[in-house]
């Protein structure tokens, strides 16, 4: 009845049911059998969960890092993630090396090689080493304070974010100044 | 009304017919292709069933998360203190900061697994990352105390480095 | 009317000027005041289902802004009903409180129906669907997984101890506790948001559910907080969170769910 109604089809089926000379009437057959393809077909359950799979397995994902905003809270979190990864990478890269060959990388030997490289690279190893240790120190203390209850609001969340910015960059110029 | 009753005596057959192919088709159902992927498009259960949880485990839960935390928090005295002092003077600051330094990476390492090498996602991958974690940790802990113990310890080392 | 004025002029012996002067009248009160155009494109990410094989686009449209409603969602009702009917999105309430018309807005995920169009011309605003999803069609994903994750923290109050007669009765401190958790509409803007939703969407809860896990564990009614909260001691379902904040920055109802998280978290540690 509903379908019926909603393509308008209603008062032509009913003419089309009463009426005597139905075969003569070409448009109330027509629509008759144009109403014939439109049936519908009652699906099992299982069956029609067969074909939702069926067609979930086409959908593809949206879109996610690639096109979000870029925003403190995730950067800052990733970046705190690749700082605290490259520490402990060099940690176990020495601590592994000096397993291997203690007698290429003992003390004297690491200390002898950076005390014959140029200026340059040796401030700009510092600041390489001391940009993420600052950085993964401050910001682990900012994760500490939130695992505590504290800031954790979202203007708390921002204002902290950038006391770590600020702390970092102080830190790290103390640092390679050492 | 009259128009649905019609239509419906009409192809009383028609509906008859269809029954016999959904019945047919439960039956293939059952034998479904669509198999659940973790991660993937198809679910488990029907729509209607709410998702289920892992067992529970304090190891794994909060005790896992208070000890990460303890431990983080302690290397904060045991930084500043490697600032005002040298392992030469208490090789005991070498030794903690060595240990607590390690798991501290592993945990950090591990919880990198855990987002993006799961075991469930990645059935060959995720199992290779752990154990080489696991061994790489195991590896990192003995040569760190060969250098504590042999060498001038770490954060001697740390110093002598940076204002080499 | 115009018989009637003639007819009173005519009386007055000034005819020949009647006509003139009425039609200028209209043509004087008939003049709007033109709004100049102000085209501002939008690309919006289509997928169609019935051709599955064909990668998602980013289709583009401009539309007249001075012609629109303030909105993302007017701009994209606009779309829809002048330019491309195929176009496909989830909306109802146009005000903010039934969480249909939840999409990321210029990267930020937000409801297309709070959301106000940036009135600057020279920048598109790109519309896609929430992130990492499932997409059943353009704007529309796949919420079936998001939903079942909700029915699993039994949103609803469990008492074996009803009160002999009357309702449950709560102090006010008591039920302050529930502001800023109840409020959620469920939109899943935070969810899709949060960086840990996205990789391990199918263990890890999300935001959006976890703060629901804490409005029912926060709740003075309920007795079956011990059993919510060790539902939640494992690996996966709660602990994936990070406390990244992405889901708190992108709420549309201002709420916290990282707080929410946080404090179960502390909870469960105090245990």
């Amino acid at each position: 009845m509903m379908s019926a109604r909603a393509v308008g089809l209603g008062p032509a089926l009913r003419k089309a049911a009463f009426s005597q000379n139905i075969v003569r009437n070409q448009v109330a057959l027509r629509t008759i059998l144009a109403k014939r393809t439109i049936q519908t077909q009652s699906v099992s359950p299982a069956a029609g969960e067969e074909i939702l799979n069926s067609q979930r397995l086409k959908r593809p994902s949206s879109p996610h890092f690639t096109i979000y905003q870029p925003q403190i809270t995730w950067i800052g979190s990733i970046v705190n993630r690749v700082t605290g990864g490259a520490l402990s990478a060099l940690l176990y890269g020495f601590s592994i090396a000096y397993l291997i060959a203690p007698g290429t990388f003992d003390s004297t030997h690491v200390v002898e090689f950076v005390a014959g490289l140029p200026d340059y690279v040796k401030y700009s190893g510092k600041t390489i080493l001391a940009l993420p240790f600052a950085f993964h120190s401050w910001n682990g203390l900012r994760h500490l304070s939130w695992d505590m209850g504290k800031f954790l609001s979202l203007k708390g969340a921002y204002g902290s974010a950038y006391a770590v910015m600020g702390a970092t960059v102080v830190t790290t110029a103390a640092l390679v100044m050492m | 009304m009259s128009s649905s009753i019609l239509l419906r005596s009409a192809f009383k057959s028609a509906a008859s017919k269809n029954a016999l192919r959904s019945a047919l088709q439960v039956r293939h159902a059952t034998s479904s292709t669509a198999q659940y992927v973790p991660g993937g498009p198809i679910y488990k259960g029907t729509v209607n069933d709410p998702t289920t949880f892992p067992p529970s485990s304090k190891v794994h839960g909060s005790y896992h998360w208070a000890f990460e935390r303890l431990l983080s928090a302690s290397l904060i005295p045991l930084t500043g203190a490697a600032f005002v002092t040298s392992g030469t003077a208490y090789p005991i600051l070498d030794g903690i900061l060595g240990v607590s330094l390690v798991m501290h990476s592993h945990i950090g390492f591990d919880s990198m697994i855990v987002d993006y090498l799961h075991a469930r996602k990645f059935p060959i991958l995720g199992p290779i990352a752990t154990w080489t974690l696991r061994t790489a940790t195991v590896a990192t802990l003995v040569g760190i105390y060969e250098f504590n113990t042999n060498d001038i310890g770490l954060t001697e080392l740390i110093t002598k480095v940076w204002t080499a | 009317m115009q018989s009637i004025i003639a007819k009173s002029l005519a009386r007055q012996g000034v005819r020949p000027a009647a006509r003139s002067f009425t039609t200028s009248a209209a043509r004087w009160q008939a003049v709007p005041t033109e709004k100049p155009v102000l085209n501002k494109e939008f690309k919006i990410y289509r997928w169609n289902p019935d051709e599955p094989a064909k990668k998602p686009t980013l289709q583009s449209y401009t539309i007249d802004l001075n012609q629109t409603g303030p909105m993302i969602l007017d701009a994209l009702i606009k779309i829809k009903n002048e330019i491309d009917p195929t176009l496909t999105f989830r909306r109802s309430c146009r005000e903010g409180i039934c969480g249909s018309c939840a999409m990321n807005i210029d990267g930020q995920n937000t409801l297309a129906c709070l959301c106000r169009i940036d009135r600057n011309p020279g920048k598109d605003s790109k519309v896609y669907p929430l992130p990492h999803m499932y997409i059943v069609k353009d704007l529309v994903p796949d919420l079936t997984l998001f939903y079942k994750q909700y029915k699993s923290i039994k949103p609803y109050l469990q008492n074996d101890n009803p009160p002999e007669q009357g309702e449950y009765l709560q102090s006010q401190d008591d039920r302050k506790k529930l502001d800023g958790l109840y409020e959620c509409i469920l939109c899943a803007c935070c969810s899709t948001s949060c960086p840990s939703y996205w990789w391990n969407q199918d263990e890890y809860l999300g935001p959006a559910t976890l703060m629901q896990a804490y409005r029912w564990i926060a709740d003075s009614r309920d007795s079956y907080g011990e059993q919510r909260r060790e539902q939640l001691q494992n690996e996966m379902s709660m602990y994936r969170c990070h406390t990244i904040f992405n889901c708190s920055r992108t709420c549309p109802k201002g709420l916290n769910p990282a707080a929410a998280i946080a404090k179960i978290k502390l909870e469960l540690a105090a245990e």
